[in-house]
């Protein structure tokens, strides 16, 4: 059943929800090729490969207090130092990327969800619906994270699941506002005209042919996200509201060291270089994603052509 | 009746352990440090004349001295020491939230106006002990009811107006009248009166050993009543200093009285008190020169300072803040003593003193060594985690089946506290949950509705005793016996057995075990070299400025 497979509109591909992610695999394999693909993708797979290994060993146990060694210099026991209890640096920072891989795809997952609600409200054949949802987005959208999460976190305090919230929220926002254009130009289009014609249900329309043709632009501006996550993470940690204390984040590494940079410099660096690697890594990621998408798209017509 | 020593006793000062053997101090002649200068006179150094540029050359040493001239010519008219700053500046941590000390809390506004702008009846010197202010001496009746206090002659407030025995009198009055901050404190005081001009005397309704001490905080300050200024912004009092210029959050100017009443008078003409809420800005301040002083700092953020001292001095004063890792007492599980006693002998106080440099000191008990009945209770609950394992293994709590505690405080003391309680716990069979929340949840939760199972507070009042005995406080600490000794011991007629009766009260509420008191918070301040007289202990509740002075060394 294709009844609009040959439709006449060459920006947007009716169906072929399964099209998309072997051209999104065939993006990520042409990546690996460039520099900056390979960089990347290390980073990334290196990053979920420590997170997983923290779960079952770190160098150190995270509870390895020792008073009298606070803020010692890096040692074969300690290849990173100690921080101000005399824990160990490396086992916190390792412990630290599997919370910050959790609060990252939890988010993404919770921005892919909200974004996707929205839009689907916003290409509503109701008229009503889509006119409020809109207007409600654009209104939204002008809250900052950093309030939504300091407002989310009075009454639930400073928990993972506020960092989770706020971010999806604000980014699901985001991702909404982005993609409406395209969504709206994709209901419009004749294919779906056609298919609701036939007697296609708007759940059918909304699964069969709008998202699968939004993909590109949602992948992109979420792994743009991921990027905007660590960050946010690590700067509503600071700010008391974020990750709780006692559990690892890089953030909650960054916090403890930040206070003392001008004597103990090192255990700023260190956490700070991994969240800009990994930051960095993202949307690299993330443009190479654009990049090679709009490239793919088009060899994919001429490979079909 | 202790020597007079001026309004406010001289400060003693335990030096760095790190730092004995000063280096040799500046001497008196020695030129001036260029970059304070260079800041203080810009004006006169832009608009140098040839004359100046002539001398410059002619003492052939630079610039430097050549600036440095005309600048000691005037320090040497003005009160100071020959050499000394006409200048200087010093940085604080807490701002006062406005200068009204009577209806404004907050020790920061003790720091700054007491001893400084205001003066009380009898003022404490730096071991905490009550000395002379504006009364020269006193006496009390033996039944303890009436105090006596004789006044100095030809005391004036800083705008000329005599002070006399009647605005003493007036004072105190107006303070229980009105209600102003800590007037319960005089709770026990029935009148205060002035038999003559230089006589005043206060009779109470039973014995109150802390009457002394009390009035040397805000309870004993003198106002002048005939006075009409905004309290707010500005403050009139009898003190060596008057203040200038006034900034809120940022900077309070001290200028010397020149007609101060007292013997001692100020030696800096102009003190420039500034504000850091942030430890890095603070740091940098005195690295770049910009105040000469910093108190408080921590010990880790004072060690490269430490590690300087042909630039900086770095001393430890006594305080009287003492961390309370207080347990629940009408809590689930913390009413059981065996859980409390367990915890205590669990904490490994010195680790946790070492991994904050050292400075703080080891405190078993409710009372610190600078408030009366003071005793070294430490050996009461000894770091001893094979008995700690023990007591919880009695209550069915072992590593393997925790017992889940959640410690709640607020941010402002870090996280590292919690984590390394949290590290120490463990071992034992507690499993410790740490809430590190903003201190407004901290106040809602465990101070109001006494909601939580441990939680970490300083407490840094002095003679803040009664705490214990208070059994709705939010320890829910209640022990009769407590209660009854700290009543004694209010009544008591004299100092000593005042100091007895609350040290054998301390030594109960000790074992009895309410609280682990993790140290007692010792005051780090760091100056650069050639800054004397700048109180150490206790100077964030009690900083007197009178004798400060800064003498730039050689460079």
């Amino acid at each position: 059943m294709n009844v609009s497979s040959h439709g006449p509109n060459r920006g947007a591909l009716p169906g072929g929800g399964s099209r998309m992610f072997s051209r999104l695999r065939r993006s990520v394999v042409r990546m690996c090729s460039g520099a900056r693909g390979i960089f990347s993708l290390a980073v990334i797979g290196c990053w979920i490969v420590v997170a997983v290994v923290s779960r079952f060993w770190t160098p150190q146990t995270l509870y390895g207090t020792d008073g009298y060694h606070a803020w010692s210099a890096p040692s074969p026991d300690h290849w990173l130092g100690r921080d101000g209890t005399g824990a160990d640096m490396l086992s916190w920072l390792m412990a630290g990327s599997w919370t910050d891989l959790v609060i990252v795809v939890l988010t993404i997952v919770l921005a892919a969800l909200i974004g996707i609600a929205l839009i689907a409200a916003m290409v509503s054949r109701a008229r009503g619906v889509s006119g409020v949802v809109t207007v409600a987005v654009d209104a939204l959208i002008s809250i900052p994270t950093v309030l939504i999460a300091l407002v989310l976190a009075v009454p639930f305090g400073a928990s993972i699941a506020v960092v989770i919230v706020a971010c999806g929220v604000g980014y699901g926002l985001n991702l909404a506002r982005i993609a409406r254009p395209e969504a709206v130009l994709i209901a419009r289009s004749d294919f779906v005209e056609s298919a609701v014609s036939c007697g296609a249900s708007q759940a059918y329309i909304l699964i069969r042919h709008i998202l699968p043709n939004l993909m590109s632009t949602m992948l992109v501006q979420l792994s743009l996200s991921a990027g905007t996550v660590v960050l946010a993470e690590s700067g509503l940690t600071y700010l008391g509201i974020g990750v709780p204390s006692g559990v690892p984040s890089w953030g909650r590494s960054l916090a403890t060291s930040v206070r003392f940079i001008a004597i103990h410099p090192m255990t700023v660096v260190w956490p700070g270089l991994v969240v800009t690697l990994v930051v960095v890594a993202l949307n690299m990621f993330g443009d190479l994603l654009r990049d090679r998408w709009d490239t793919g798209a088009t060899r994919d017509e001429e490979d079909e052509s | 009746m202790p020597e007079y020593r001026g309004v406010h006793g001289s400060s003693g000062a335990t030096e760095d352990r790190r730092r004995r053997g000063r280096a040799k101090r500046a001497l008196p002649d020695a030129s001036l440090d260029d970059a304070l200068n260079e800041r203080i006179r810009p004006m006169r150094v832009a608009g140098r004349s040839g004359w100046w540029g002539l001398l410059a050359a002619v003492i052939a040493i630079g610039v430097v001295v050549g600036i440095a001239a005309p600048w000691r010519g005037s320090a040497n008219s003005g009160p100071g020491l020959i050499g000394a700053a006409h200048r200087m500046s010093i940085g604080l941590k807490l701002a006062p939230g406005n200068l009204d000390i009577r209806t404004q809390s907050g020790a920061a506004l003790d720091q700054i106006l007491i001893g400084n702008v205001y003066e009380g009846l009898v003022a404490r010197d730096g071991e905490n002990k009550v000395v002379p202010g504006l009364a020269e001496s006193w006496d009390s009746s033996p039944d303890g009811l009436v105090y006596t206090f004789r006044l100095h002659r030809g005391m004036r407030f800083s705008n000329g107006h005599a002070l006399h025995a009647d605005d003493v009198a007036w004072s105190i009055n107006e303070l229980r009248a009105r209600g102003y901050q800590d007037s319960e404190q005089l709770e026990d005081v029935s009148s205060v009166t002035a038999p003559d001009a230089a006589t005043v005397r206060i009779a109470l309704k039973a014995p109150y050993a802390s009457l002394l001490w009390v009035l040397t905080g805000r309870p004993g300050l003198v106002f002048d009543r005939r006075a009409h200024y905004d309290r707010a912004t500005q403050a009139v009092g009898s003190g060596p200093y008057t203040i200038t210029r006034y900034v809120p959050n940022s900077v309070i100017t001290l200028q010397a009285d020149d007609r101060y009443w007292g013997a001692r008078k100020a030696r800096t003409a102009r003190i420039d008190v500034r504000y850091f809420a942030d430890d890095t800005a603070a740091v940098n301040a005195l690295r770049s020169g910009d105040v000469q002083v910093l108190a408080p700092l921590t010990q880790s953020l004072a060690q490269p300072f430490v590690d300087d001292p042909a630039q900086y001095e770095v001393k430890v004063g006594e305080g009287t803040d003492k961390f309370v890792l207080a347990f629940n007492g009408t809590g689930a599980a913390t009413s059981d003593l065996r859980v409390r006693q367990a915890i205590r002998y669990a904490i490994d106080r010195r680790q946790l003193i070492a991994s904050r440099g050292g400075a703080d000191a080891p405190l078993g008990g409710p009372i610190p060594s600078l408030d009366p009945g003071y005793e070294d209770l430490t050996g009461l609950y000894p770091h001893d985690p094979a008995k700690a394992k023990r007591l919880m293994a009695e209550t069915g709590h072992d590593r393997a089946h925790p017992l889940r505690l959640t410690l709640t405080y607020a941010h402002i003391y870090g996280s590292e506290l919690g984590d390394q309680l949290r590290s120490q716990l463990r071992p034992i069979g507690i499993d410790l949950h740490v809430e590190v929340v903003e201190f407004a949840t901290w106040l809602q939760d465990v101070y109001t509705n006494h909601d939580y199972d441990l939680s970490l507070v300083d407490h840094n009042e002095s003679h803040d005793f009664y705490l214990w005995a208070d059994p709705d406080y939010y320890f829910g600490y209640d022990n009769p016996t407590v209660q009854r000794l700290y009543r004694q011991a209010s009544r008591a007629s004299n100092p000593q057995d005042n100091a007895r009766i609350l040290a054998q009260a301390a030594r109960i509420v000790s074992r009895d075990a309410p609280a682990d008191w993790l140290f007692n918070y010792r005051i780090t301040t760091a100056t650069v070299k050639g800054v004397q007289g700048f109180p150490v202990n206790l100077n964030q509740t009690l900083l007197p400025l009178a004798d400060v002075t800064y003498t730039p060394g050689k460079e």
